[in-house]
């Protein structure tokens, strides 16, 4: 029977510009974010960039289903910085709302194989109009085999995710 | 107390116009996992997902749908409710009840995070669809905006017509310390 087990669990008291665990044990099978959060740029809504073990270099490639209009939307980018695609509303979006985001990264521990993640999106804005609410599935890959142990999750340029925004890590076993 | 646990269960031994769970306890987040096939006759049944028995029109929903061929986005707001379209199983074709396997049953898994935060609104994300044993599936991603920061107490899930007999949905909590 999968057990979970909270590694972090941040509500932010005041603006931040990221969300950052380190020291991750091993010891999990299987690592669990779930993410309620907005930011505070002019927008409806807009990037994180998520990157684990501080690895900033072009080890990070993603790809996508989305929509933010009737018309449903896939891409590919490789050779990034970063794992992105997921969204928050801002500060253009409906009052109090917060996106919904989780992200799986199953058997991170595993030094034989590169790192998979899926992760979930949704940046909710009581609109109709195009581009002003989003949804998507990336699978997202790291290049490395090292085991994960940090995972970072950075809002978008010089904005912040704002107070309340909270981001819990789960590690799970027997899963 | 483990971090995730089993809230509520409720196991259909008779169709019902909805279900409602109204002790949530005191959890980060909530995760609602269904199996469910309501009287709809089409093949795909719209469900709907209300917080505190409000209805109004607090209530928004974004989707993208797939059947084996195509593809969609839909947006709504100023709803009643917020949607979980084509979760389900219908129990018809084409407005004609009959013609899906009676052991067909959709299948959705709908996460409510942050539920007691008196100054968020609630937003859902919800994953579900059915691949049906004699006609068209579904597939649905989707997302859902309850405009309002009331804390969260009660969960309503209804049915286009009624859940039928054996749609299974379960509650779950998820612990954040």
């Amino acid at each position: 029977m999968a057990a979970f087990t909270v590694i972090d669990h941040t509500e932010l008291g005041a603006a931040a510009s990221e969300w950052d665990v380190t020291s991750i044990p091993s010891s999990y099978d299987h690592l669990l974010v779930k993410v309620s959060a907005r930011q505070d740029g002019a927008y409806d809504y807009v990037n994180v960039y998520i990157t684990l073990n501080g690895d900033t270099g072009n080890n990070y490639s993603h790809t996508t289903i989305r929509a933010d209009s009737a018309t449903v939307e896939t891409n590919q980018n490789a050779s990034r910085g970063d794992i992105h695609y997921c969204m928050t509303p801002a500060a253009s979006a409906t009052a109090d709302t917060f996106g919904a985001m989780t992200i799986w990264i199953p058997h991170y521990a595993n030094t034989a194989n590169f790192k998979q993640m899926i992760a979930s999106s949704a940046a909710e804005n009581a609109s109709t109009t195009d581009s002003e609410w989003w949804l998507n599935q990336t699978a997202g890959l790291w290049s490395d085999t090292s085991a994960v142990d940090q995972i970072t999750i950075d809002a978008y340029s010089t904005d912040d995710f704002v107070q309340y925004s909270t981001f819990t890590l789960y590690g799970v076993t027997g899963a | 107390m483990a971090i995730i646990e089993a809230i509520a269960t409720t196991y259909l031994e008779a169709d019902a116009s909805s279900v409602t769970f109204s002790s949530l306890g005191s959890y980060e987040h909530l995760q609602i996992r269904m199996s469910a096939r309501n009287t709809f006759p089409y093949r795909a049944g719209t469900g709907a997902l209300t917080f505190n028995g409000t209805t109004g029109t607090a209530y928004s929903t974004h989707g993208m749908a797939a059947t084996s061929t195509t593809n969609s986005a839909n947006p709504y707001t100023g709803q009643a409710n917020t949607k979980i379209p084509r979760l389900t199983t219908g129990d018809g074709i084409s407005g004609t009840t009959g013609g899906v396997d009676s052991a067909d049953f959709g299948t959705a898994i709908i996460d409510i995070l942050d539920y007691r935060n008196a100054s968020k609104n609630t937003t859902v994300l919800s994953m579900g669809g059915n691949s049906l044993t004699t006609s068209t599936p579904y597939i649905w991603f989707a997302s859902g905006l309850f405009d309002d920061v009331t804390v969260i107490t009660s969960i309503t899930l209804d049915s286009n017509g009624s859940w039928m007999r054996g749609s299974e949905f379960t509650l779950y909590g998820l612990a954040s310390s």
